[in-house]
């Protein structure tokens, strides 16, 4: 394949994903497949940089949650076309994955932020078990042991939910304390995370997006 | 002059002694919850529990004025979307919408919402309010409270399509819309009927955090306009997280009042929209009264008093799990810098 031709399916995935175009990315994602590209760059220099970009232009205030899903929808779109044929070869070569538990909090049914946190932890190459929301305290504590995940995220939309969190760190620390625990939600703060005993933590859904998209950059650079 | 009378003429921009300590989002307290034996969880269900406890916060601390009920799924319950209410749970959780519908094809919606009066826990709030109506000689400030048009239709739809469809499904979802307007307007009318004081529509999840200012004028202030102009009683425009881009369309969306939380910048806002606005906010509850020391929440309500509100409001529910000392200062803090006349208030 010329060089030529893969810039231009790895621009077709990345502006597809950052114009929502569904449809683009679809059609993109089938020709990385008929025209054997390898599939794991197309995911991670094409959508994973489409969506990078997409947390910048969320960082600018030109883009808001809404556009955010839809550029999501658009990443899986192509994700549920190319990720059953990614090599194992090239995503090990790799070494910067891991397993997450994710979830939101007992108490609280929101789930936008979590689920596109989730989204990037795959895109990244992460095992996701994702507990789903308003998940009862102890469902973290069991997830990890059973799992020996690497990170616990969990995130609360709400001042009121929030509080569920610091007994979950406090569990989890206690049967691991090598764990990593992230906290996201609206309320949560860096002040609140050290309280709760978590490792880290970001500022709002919105710049929980941010993170995610940051630190699949860094993934990617890892990687690269 | 009484708590009642305060609020009343507070809203009416007449001169007051000094400044109600009140909120128009949820002000109840473990420490009264205690003192009435009960639990967290049995305050939502039962009118007088709700009531009673509301007002033994109030006077506890020394409100002007209570909000009930404490949760904001009970509409969406009375459309059958059910409610989780965590009674088996230790510690404190609001109750939770279970089961919203997943895409536009499932909404059904009620030829007429003043049908819903009488379903799930609906009655539970007319009863509350008439407790607190009715408390010590109707001597405090009664608010009622719905959430606004675009946030009830996140408690009933799941919020993804919801936000999604804004873009994608835009003559459905602004149907929708149109639909909650008239379930918002059916909501306040009642409470109004009811006798309540003031009124606080709570439009929170259309913050810039959410959404760009764009859609905010062309989806959410049309029905919040609608909503505003169907209310006698003094109604409040609030909106937590991001506000300071929209703050002046929320000025100018016919509410008496705007309320704003810690994420805005309140000196800015005062300049935006003059001295004859009302400016409720805009301290951080969770922090002031949980995380701080008590020495330090004086400095807090100053800054609110100093960037110009009118009255002293938290930005959300206060965490019922607070520090009895926080609150004293909190209170004390009101009173010591709420003396002064405020831009849109003057004092006797």
């Amino acid at each position: 394949m010329s060089e030529e031709r893969i810039k231009e399916l790895l621009q077709e995935l990345h502006e597809g994903v950052v114009e929502y175009d569904e449809e683009r990315v679809v059609a993109a994602s089938n020709a990385v497949l008929a025209e054997g590209f390898n599939v794991y760059n197309a995911v991670m220099n094409g959508l994973a940089a489409g969506m990078e970009e997409v947390g910048e232009l969320y960082d600018q205030q030109e883009y808001f949650v809404p556009e955010l899903l839809m550029c999501a929808d658009a990443l899986y779109a192509g994700l549920d076309i190319l990720k059953p044929h990614i090599d194992p070869a090239d995503v090990g070569s790799s070494g910067a994955k891991g397993q997450v538990v994710l979830g939101s909090i007992q108490g609280d049914v929101h789930d936008i932020g979590k689920n596109i946190i989730k989204m990037m932890f795959e895109v990244a190459g992460f095992t996701v078990h994702d507990l789903g929301r308003d998940v009862p305290l102890e469902n973290f504590v069991e997830e990890q042991l059973k799992t020996d995940s690497e990170i616990v995220a969990m995130s609360a939309m709400m001042t009121t939910t929030m509080m569920g969190m610091k007994k979950v760190v406090e569990m989890i620390k206690e049967k691991n304390p090598n764990v990593q625990i992230m906290l996201g939600g609206a309320p949560v703060t860096g002040d609140i995370a050290d309280l709760f005993g978590a490792d880290g933590y970001a500022e709002s859904a919105g710049n929980a997006v941010q993170e995610a998209v940051k630190m699949v950059a860094s993934l990617r650079k890892l990687q690269s | 002059m009484t708590p009642k009378e305060r609020v009343q003429k507070f809203f009416k921009k007449e001169a007051i002694d000094t400044m109600p300590v009140f909120s128009g989002m949820g002000t109840v307290t473990i420490q009264a919850i205690e003192q009435m034996g009960v639990r967290f969880a049995e305050i939502h269900t039962d009118p007088e529990l709700m009531g009673k406890s509301a007002m033994l916060s109030a006077e506890m601390w020394g409100f002007d004025g209570v909000v009930v009920p404490y949760d904001m799924c009970i509409p969406a319950e009375a459309m059958g979307r059910g409610a989780t209410l965590y009674s088996d749970v230790e510690g404190i959780l609001y109750p939770t919408v279970p089961t919203k519908w997943a895409s536009m094809d499932e909404v059904e919606l009620p030829d007429d919402y003043s049908t819903l009066f009488s379903q799930a826990r609906m009655p539970v709030v007319d009863g509350a309010l008439k407790y607190c109506l009715d408390y010590d000689g109707g001597k405090y400030a009664v608010g009622g409270w719905a959430l606004g048009p675009f946030t009830l239709g996140g408690q009933i739809i799941e919020l993804d399509v919801l936000l999604k469809g804004l873009a994608k499904d835009k003559a459905r979802v602004t149907a929708f819309l149109e639909s909650m307007t008239e379930y918002v307007i059916t909501m306040v009318r009642h409470y109004q009927d009811l006798g309540v004081d003031y009124i606080n529509i709570r439009e929170m999840g259309s913050g810039t955090d959410l959404l760009s200012p764009r859609m905010w004028k062309t989806l959410i202030k049309p029905n919040l306009d609608k909503v505003f102009a169907a209310v006698d009683v003094p109604v409040i425009n609030h909106i937590c997280g991001g506000t300071d881009l929209i703050v002046e369309m929320m000025g100018d969306c016919g509410a008496d009042a705007i309320s704003v939380d810690q994420k805005n910048n309140i000196v800015e806002s005062r300049a935006k929209l003059g001295d004859d606005a009302l400016i409720l906010g805009n301290f951080d509850p969770y922090k002031t009264l949980v995380q701080l020391d008590a020495a330090d929440v004086d400095a807090a309500i100053k800054a609110c008093v100093d960037g110009g509100v009118d009255a002293v409001w938290p930005g959300c529910d206060i965490w019922p799990d607070v520090k009895a000392e926080n609150m004293k200062a909190y209170v004390e803090a009101v009173h010591k810098y709420g003396g002064a006349a405020t831009p849109a208030v003057g004092r006797l």
